[in-house]
């Protein structure tokens, strides 16, 4: 890469926890024609860990990665992309991404390294304290065994106050699969806990003192960063409030944009009425509340405030204060998350007092938020809840655990929807305890070999939201048709991409839509109303190839992909129209190298396509669209009967699926018969390297 | 200002320590004793002269004022501070401090109620309060190095002059002061000449740029100061503080 | 000369008025501004040379392009200023005086451009603010009545009450569209 003169931090760490070896490469040199993030965890994955490595075995590495725009003011920056060979994915581990916001990556970038590549396994349980270019190996004996709060409060005692833990619970040290790593309080990322634990890792402490250059002017990137926050809607960029706002002239009910002039911090002292207009950039921060969005207005009166990123001014974890769960429950009255995060406690019941949005749906969220960040459960985006009611609920958990095991459990509280069930079953599977526990923290794909429970029994279920590999759907067919279910096609685990939903749920009505779609994708075909969808078209390729790409290169740069891209906006003067270009805009200023959306966009396919030569070389297989891109059944079905193409159905249709495939392909310059990249896709990315490797073991397809 | 003669300083002295109405030199002396900390208390030498330096400046025209029912901890306001200023995203160079008490609050780990994000969800904002006379910062640069921004008051750090020795940064009750590794000289809030960065960065209003008030009194120190005071300005202090 | 001067200024004195109502979320008809002129003793309005509130209002439009009019449900024309109040907010305010016509027109909108159904507890916030009571007298005059057989409603499986208009929506769709919003994307985060 040529010569940079920001954004990077400049040194990627490398700790190898077997020897004791901690040693510093040039980030720029060595990855710098990756960005950061996913792009380096793919490349060290495929220099460094060969095929038939198994996750927890010494030889996998854990590559925390963040980007060029982290730890700098580029709104909704601050993210950690992990990645690693993963635990859940079934049935064997294939190489994923967990990430996580908070504070780590900007402390990170503050403290001189781009990313943290994690080798080996030590002979006992240690910890990484990174002190600027002081980087130890601690004993961690006496931090074993405790929850993610304990370790990150005695970790943050010897390192000083304003560190940054990134922390595993007991799930993690348990080698639970379904464990997550956990910084500041509730930002965790699925699927590592387990790695960490396997290799004796309890965390890694982070405390930097340095900076991020920024190459270009400083009056320009100023400019640019205004802009940026001109654009910005509420949570998931949905662009427009959830009910009239006097400046808006549109509204949807659905939008995470939930703070309005007259509701309230209930929970703050004194509260806090949000007041004046939400469109001022001084605002934007009340404009979401994770809590009232997803339960219910209730919630607002436990508002402590918005929390979040460094760096975000879209606060998406909300800390809510519920006093009556310290006695009821015995827990921490302040808890935060986000999403799957906060709702976690509640998904677990199939019928709460006061339904979902009432109090003990709250309470049973802040007893979920209270257990499974401390002891570090996933829940895989709700796989774990919804596969426990699947199997409780159909009688099947009867015959798979033993009478003795069946009855020490309070299925009684489960049924009434008591939260305090969660006090029994969540250190269960933390803990490894029982049968159930186990199968459960082994998640959906283990689960399901381990009880002899054929994969198609939750294929054809719609209602467990399953798709493959072990792992659910993460916004397909039912949110964006074709585009969606492709999206769910291409990665280990659920794909984790929100490019193409935050867009289709931006609040916009069907016609401003449909005008910049077609702007952005060339035709207004490019975007249908949800359920109401028309057959496949190469625009809606080309929309799925725009969104994994600028997934892949927020999750290298540090970006949100949860707020990005910001291609829609507020702003009625702008038609609505965001900038499609903001991440290339921001990339030039920040390193100083002039690169267009276009480069930038190749950069992105580059890493998307090194992580496609990833999963091909570890299976082995060249022929993905047999055997990777799947699509369970419930997609074709409609339990209603409704024809495939008529309003009001998220049923796709097979043919039309197949097509949707070829066409993604061809968009992508892939072999269409195979789904696997052709050598000029290779060549054309310059991954030739990548390419030699695969033809070796002939996983190229052929020339036809 | 060295051009004033004592007698006009007194008045001046007086108000921006606080005290509104006009009174004796005799009486300002009482009055600030216990203002004035450990300078009282540092040996008699010399008297006033007419090249001794001056360290009594006028108070500031605004400050930075948090509320932090309102801050959402995403520390934009240190990003604003350093990026758009500096042109580097360095938030311990920034002269609002949020980080540092985002995990537990200002007491840390060691306050019996836990603060921040691991305690009772609050954040609290650190802001210079543009000290009024004794300016701890400027009476310890024993180079003359803080002074008053001609146009806003706010107490600066004349980078030119500065030669890094950090001991601003030892004065600072309220551990204001940052240092800038690579120049190596000290930096701290400097009001942005007037349109504060970081009051135009809050996403949540929880900074305001105000007239300016005496926070002095309102916020307890956070650290524990070094007070030294460099024997030419000590002469000065005593011309005033002792009564002859 | 001084005569056009003088009209100038009530100009922008009305100018100014509707710019300050529409900030505070108000819409100003011709009684509210001929007071504002009154009471700010601009000119006189009772002389023989006042031009008239309407002549007036005509020519401000003219000079201030951002400021338009709407015919109000009640017949009566209304002056805001878009980028202060959107027209959306406009006419959701002007249409608070009938609730029937308020809760018609939004489902009706929402159907035809988003589309989608409208929650029934939607009305119950601001800045519809209809109370339970006025809801309920509202549905019942839309089914007793012939220019309002288009709105409809679809209940979800967890009992949410969406209505949606027929000329825009069909019934199997807003049902989809409901289930959707009530269950299906709190199950989809």
């Amino acid at each position: 890469m040529s010569k940079v003169n920001g954004g990077f931090a400049g040194k990627i760490l490398r700790v190898d926890l077997s020897t004791g070896a901690i040693r510093c490469e040039d980030t720029v040199e060595k990855y710098g024609e990756l960005l950061g993030g996913t792009g380096i965890g793919y490349q060290v994955l495929w220099d460094e860990v060969p095929p038939g490595t198994g996750a927890l075995e010494p030889g996998n590495k854990i590559v925390f990665a963040t980007g060029v725009l982290a730890g700098t003011g580029v709104p909704c920056n601050g993210r950690t992309a992990i990645t690693t060979l993963f635990p859940t994915c079934w049935p064997r581990p294939l190489v994923g991404s967990g990430h996580m916001g908070g504070r780590f990556a900007a402390q990170l970038k503050y403290a001189g390294y781009d990313g943290i590549i994690i080798e080996g396994r030590a002979d006992r349980p240690v910890w990484i304290s990174i002190r600027d270019a002081r980087v130890e190996i601690r004993d961690a004996r006496h931090l074993w065994g405790s929850g993610i709060r304990r370790a990150t409060l005695e970790i943050s005692r010897e390192m000083g106050n304003d560190s940054v833990v990134a922390a595993i619970g007991q799930a993690g040290e348990n080698l639970v699969p379904m464990s997550v790593v956990m910084n500041s309080v509730s930002h965790s990322a699925g699927g590592i806990g387990a790695v960490m634990g396997s290799k004796n890792l309890k965390a890694i402490g982070v405390q930097g003192s340095g900076g991020v250059r920024i190459a270009g002017d400083k009056a320009e990137w100023e400019r640019l960063i205004k802009f940026h926050l001109s654009i910005l809607g509420g949570n998931n960029q949905h662009v427009v409030p959830s009910s009239p706002h006097p400046q808006s002239e549109y509204y949807n009910p659905g939008s995470r944009w939930v703070g309005m002039p007259g509701k309230r911090w209930g929970a703050a002292d004194p509260p806090l009425e949000i007041n004046g207009g939400l469109y001022d950039l001084n605002r934007i921060a009340f404009r979401s509340n994770s809590g009232a969005f997803f339960l219910g207005d209730g919630a607002w009166k436990y508002t402590v405030r918005g929390n979040g990123c460094t760096a975000c001014p879209i606060r998406c974890h909300t800390i809510l204060k519920v006093p009556a769960v310290s006695a009821k429950y015995g827990i921490r009255e302040v808890a935060q998350n986000t999403c799957a995060g906060m709702v976690f406690g509640r998904s677990f019941f199939k019928n709460l007092p006061g339904g979902p949005q009432g109090e003990t749906a709250i309470e049973a969220c802040m007893v979920g938020m209270h257990l499974a960040d401390d002891l570090g459960v996933w829940c895989n985006y709700g796989q774990l809840q919804r596969d426990l009611l699947k199997l409780y609920y159909e009688g099947t958990l009867k015959t798979k655990i033993g009478a003795e095991e069946y009855a020490s459990i309070s299925w009684d509280k489960y049924e009434s929807g008591d939260p305090a069930f969660l006090l029994d079953i969540l250190p269960r599977v933390a803990m490894r305890k029982g049968e159930l526990g186990h199968a459960l923290g082994l998640g959906t794909g283990g689960l399901l070999a381990r009880w002899s429970i054929p994969e198609e029994t939750w294929g054809k279920d719609r209602a467990t939201n399953y798709w493959k590999f072990g792992h659910p759907k993460h916004h397909a067919n039912e949110d964006d048709g074709q585009c969606g279910a492709i999206i769910s096609t291409q990665y280990n685990r659920d794909p984790q991409c929100h490019s193409h939903t935050n867009f289709v749920r931006n609040g916009l009505p069907l016609a401003v839509q449909k005008k910049l779609a077609a702007e952005i994708w060339g035709s207004p075909d490019a975007v249908d109303a949800p359920g109401n969808y028309t057959p496949m078209n190469i625009h809606k390729a080309m929309r799925a190839k725009w969104s994994l790409v600028r997934k892949e290169l927020h999750d290298s740069l540090g970006l949100c992909n949860w707020m990005g891209p910001w291609v829609a906006s507020p702003l009625k003067e702008r038609g609505y129209s965001g900038d499609d270009s903001l991440e290339s805009k921001f990339f030039s200023l920040a390193t100083g190298r002039q690169t267009s959306r276009e480069e930038l966009d190749l950069i992105g396919e580059k890493i998307f396509v090194l992580h496609r030569a990833l999963t091909i070389r570890d299976m082995g297989d060249k022929e993905m669209r047999a055997r990777h891109d799947l699509i369970p059944e419930w997609v074709y079905n409609d339990p209603a009967g409704t024809p495939v193409f008529t309003k009001g159905t998220i049923r796709m249709d097979r043919e039309d699926m197949v097509r949707a495939m070829e066409m993604f392909y061809g968009v992508m310059g892939w072999d269409t018969g195979s789904g696997a990249p052709t050598a000029q896709a290779y060549a054309r990315l310059g991954l030739r390297d990548v390419s030699r490797e695969l033809e070796s073991r002939n996983l190229v397809p052929e020339k036809k | 200002m060295g051009t004033e003669g004592k007698e006009e300083l007194i008045p001046r002295a007086a108000a921006a320590a606080g005290f509104e109405t006009t009174i004796s030199r005799r009486k300002f002396l009482i009055l600030t004793a216990c203002a004035v900390n450990g300078l009282a208390a540092l040996s008699i030498r010399g008297a006033w002269g007419a090249d001794a330096p001056v360290i009594i400046i006028e108070n500031a025209k605004g400050l930075i004022l948090a509320d932090p029912t309102r801050c959402v901890g995403c520390r934009r306001c240190e990003l604003a501070c350093t990026e758009f200023n500096d042109g580097r995203s360095q938030p311990s160079l920034a002269r609002i401090k949020v980080d540092r008490n985002i995990n537990f609050g200002p007491g840390g780990l060691t306050s019996p109620v836990m603060g921040g994000a691991w305690g009772n969800g609050v954040f609290i904002q650190d802001t210079c309060k543009q000290c009024p006379h004794p300016v701890p910062c400027e009476t310890a640069c024993p180079e003359g190095a803080i002074k008053a921004d001609p146009v806003t008051g706010a107490r600066v750090v004349d980078a030119v002059v500065c030669v890094g020795c950090r001991l601003c940064r030892k004065a600072c009750p309220w551990d204001m002061i940052s240092f800038d590794e690579e120049s190596q000289k000290a930096t701290k809030c400097f009001l942005c000449h007037g349109s504060p960065k970081c009051v135009e960065a809050c996403p949540s209003g929880a900074i305001a740029y105000v007239p300016w008030l005496d926070l002095t009194r309102e916020v307890p120190p956070r650290v524990s100061v070094l007070t030294v005071v460099p024997a030419e300005k000590a002469q000065s202090c005593l011309e005033c503080h002792i009564s002859k | 000369m001084e005569a056009e001067k003088g009209r100038e200024a009530i100009r922008l004195m009305l100018a100014n008025v509707v710019r300050d109502a529409s900030r505070a979320g108000r819409l100003m008809g011709m009684e509210g501004l001929l007071e504002s002129l009154k009471s700010r003793g601009a000119t006189d309005v009772e002389g023989p040379d006042f031009p008239g509130i309407d002549a007036l209002m005509d020519e401000t439009l003219a000079s201030y392009p951002e400021i338009e009019a709407l015919e109000s449900i009640s017949g009566q024309t209304l002056y805001y200023v878009p980028a202060l109040l959107s027209r959306t907010y406009a006419s959701i305010l002007d249409r608070k005086s009938s609730p029937v016509i308020l809760m018609a027109e939004e489902v009706r909108r929402n159907s035809a451009d988003y589309p989608r159904p409208l929650p029934l507890e939607i009305f119950e916030e601001s800045p519809f603010d209809l109370k339970p009571d006025q809801i309920a007298d509202s549905l019942k005059t839309m089914a007793e009545t012939p220019e309002f057989q288009d709105i409809t409603f679809v209940t979800t499986s967890v009992g949410g009450v969406y209505l949606f208009s027929s000329r825009f929506l069909d019934r199997h769709y807003a049902a989809f569209l409901a289930e959707r919003a009530d269950v299906g994307l709190a199950l989809n985060p």
